[in-house]
């Protein structure tokens, strides 16, 4: 996969033993550029840890990851290729976030205008010469991101860059991602924000336990779950309806409240059965694919902090 | 190059530099004080001429001493200073950045002696030019001449840069070896302060008890080789100066370079 100008993340049985903890377990997948990749997983899942090794930060046990074709640690301008936004990356908290920034564009051999640059970029222009030791959450967030894109990289690595974000922070961020990958960069990030990533990612990765469970774009791994769009039906005749449901090879369960909830299809098709079948409905409502859903379906059982 | 911008930048940026500036002023001025003492009380019970003993030396040694004055707390801060240049990476948890801008961590290593050392003689210059300014005056207080043009006391300020340029190496190492930042600053104070003492006594009495030889072994104590590189042989069978050099190069070297290696592997999170 390396063929030139081929910027994805590659990552191969990559796995990462601590001390009694297998964080990262025989893990593989790939990162495309031009969509944004959501990498998801309960909490101890081995989500930083596999991004850390990702950004040679980490040392694998086993396995290789490669962005671009290449190890990060042999890229020769590491922050022209890739930009990072870590969880527990931080600055001096004695030293201006311009001065980090500027600190970071000398090592990188970039112009030290281009921290400015950034820091309009993320709407802290205003509060650049400020020390660290003041910023908020959010701030040191947005701090991140401006490191990250200091370099103009093509490959955006984030470890949950909406925390400690406000809402509009959060949209902020989204419209930003998607812009990065529209312009056919390669964007992974983790998040814990189920609902925020549908809207974001259009590939995701999920993981629990340090293990892969699923990856693909996010309708493909919807369409298999029970994420997927579904449809509740309230009808006098339910078990009538359920029997013509089954015949047509769609899953059925009952609600407690007597209601219908029928997986894979959509409400026309639910309308056009029952009344094929004549009977008669009282409610037909389609609800939409959910990632959450499909989520926590998928890492049940696995989940659990190691 | 880009490298040694960036740390220099680093140094710049945070108040460090200038507390350990501030602390260094006090303590040298209580060593000119404390060599202005040794000058007077040498040079008025030996006369003018010199070559008695009162505890400090010959004229000579008073007169380095005086010209070099600030030497062991300049040492003492310029050494701390290149350990946090080190451990404040991990104490604020900017390894992170700084190793996702240089993945060869080794060459950071590198740049941050590069730093130390530019330290180190910015430390020694600043005490130098004030005891240029500060010895004559001394000096002529007390009736001697100023001794500039005696080679003893030129070969005392350069090797006071010399030891001062050492000590910092020592300290990056030492950073690199220990990582916490209190922990380096408490292990390189107290070898430093009192570890010769202490260590002085150990050698002394497993010469005394077990082996002789031993005696000749306690340079080996990096303050001892130290004062074995400033003031030369103390005893007949004490080796020469650059002995004393050599093994605090040494000592430079295997902790940045076991440091380094620890380093490189190290998981940064
Ligand atoms: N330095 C370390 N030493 C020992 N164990 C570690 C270390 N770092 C992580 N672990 C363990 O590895 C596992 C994975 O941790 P990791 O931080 O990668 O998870 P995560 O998916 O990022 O979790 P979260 O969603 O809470 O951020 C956890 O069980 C954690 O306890
Ligand atoms: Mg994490």
């Amino acid at each position: 996969m390396s063929q030139p100008g081929y910027e994805g993340i590659t990552v191969e049985h990559l796995t990462k033993q601590y001390h009694r903890v297998r964080a990262v377990d025989d893990l593989s997948f790939t990162v495309h550029p031009g969509r944004v990749t959501g990498f998801l997983g309960p909490n101890g899942a081995g989500k930083t840890t596999a991004l850390r090794m990702i950004l040679g930060l980490v040392t694998p046990t086993a396995g290789t990851a490669t962005v671009g074709g290449a190890r990060y640690v042999d890229l020769p301008d590491p922050l022209r290729h890739v930009g990072a936004v870590l969880e527990a990356s931080s600055a001096h908290r004695g030293r201006s976030a311009r001065n980090h920034l500027r600190v970071i564009c000398r090592a990188a051999g970039l112009p030290d205008s281009r921290a400015d640059e950034v820091l309009t970029m993320v709407g802290l222009n205003t509060v650049g010469t400020r020390k660290f030791k003041g910023y908020s959450l959010g701030m040191k967030q947005r701090l991140g991101i401006a490191a990250a894109m200091l370099g103009d990289p093509r490959v955006l690595i984030l470890d949950e860059p909406t925390n400690g974000l406000d809402p509009e922070g959060i949209r902020w961020m989204r419209d930003l991602l998607r812009a990065l990958a529209a312009e056919g960069r390669t964007v992974l990030v983790s998040s814990h924000l189920l609902a925020e990533m549908q809207q974001l990612a259009d590939d995701v990765v999920i993981i629990a336990a340090g293990r892969l469970i699923r990856q693909g774009p996010v309708a493909e791994v919807l369409g298999n779950t029970a994420g997927a769009a579904r449809v509740r039906v309230r009808t006098p005749q339910a078990e009538q309806l359920a029997a013509v449901l089954r015949d047509a090879q769609l899953q059925v369960s009952a609600d407690p409240d007597g209601a219908l909830r029928v997986f894979g299809a959509d409400p026309a098709r639910v309308g056009q059965l029952a009344f094929a079948a004549g009977v008669e409905l009282h409610e037909l409502i389609g609800e939409n694919a959910d990632l959450e859903r499909a989520f926590l379906e998928l890492t049940a059982g696995k989940a659990g902090a190691r | 190059m880009n490298l040694i911008r960036a740390e220099l930048l680093k140094l710049r940026t945070t108040s460090m530099w200038w507390i350990f500036a501030v602390i260094l002023l006090p303590l040298w001025g209580l060593a000119v004080g404390y060599n202005w003492l040794a000058a007077e009380v040498t040079l008025s019970t030996d006369g003018p001429l010199g070559g008695g003993d009162m505890g400090f030396g010959s004229l000579e040694r008073v007169v380095a001493g005086l010209y070099t004055s600030g030497q062991f707390s300049g040492v003492l801060l310029v050494m701390l200073l290149s350990a946090i240049l080190v451990t404040s990476e991990f104490f604020h948890l900017t390894a992170t950045s700084t190793f996702l801008a240089t993945p060869r961590r080794e060459l950071v290593i590198a740049a941050k002696m590069v730093i130390g050392v530019l330290v180190a003689l910015t430390f020694w210059l600043i005490t130098t030019v004030l005891n240029l300014a500060v010895g004559p005056l001394v000096l002529s207080g007390l009736g001697a001449s100023a001794h500039l043009d005696a080679p003893e006391v030129w070969q005392a300020i350069a090797l006071n840069g010399l030891v001062h340029v050492l000590w910092s190496l020592v300290g990056v190492g030492a950073g690199v070896l220990i990582r916490s930042q209190i922990g380096a600053v408490i292990t390189l104070a107290v070898v430093y302060i009192i570890g010769t003492q202490v260590l002085q006594v150990v050698f002394f009495a497993l010469s005394t008890y077990v082996w002789e030889p031993f005696l000749a072994l306690r340079i080996l104590v990096p303050t001892l080789a130290s004062d074995l590189l400033i003031s030369g042989p103390q005893l007949a069978e004490d080796p020469p100066r650059w002995v004393g050099g050599l093994i605090l190069v040494g000592y430079a070297a295997i902790t940045s370079i076991v440091g380094t290696l620890i380093t490189k592997q190290r998981d940064i999170s």
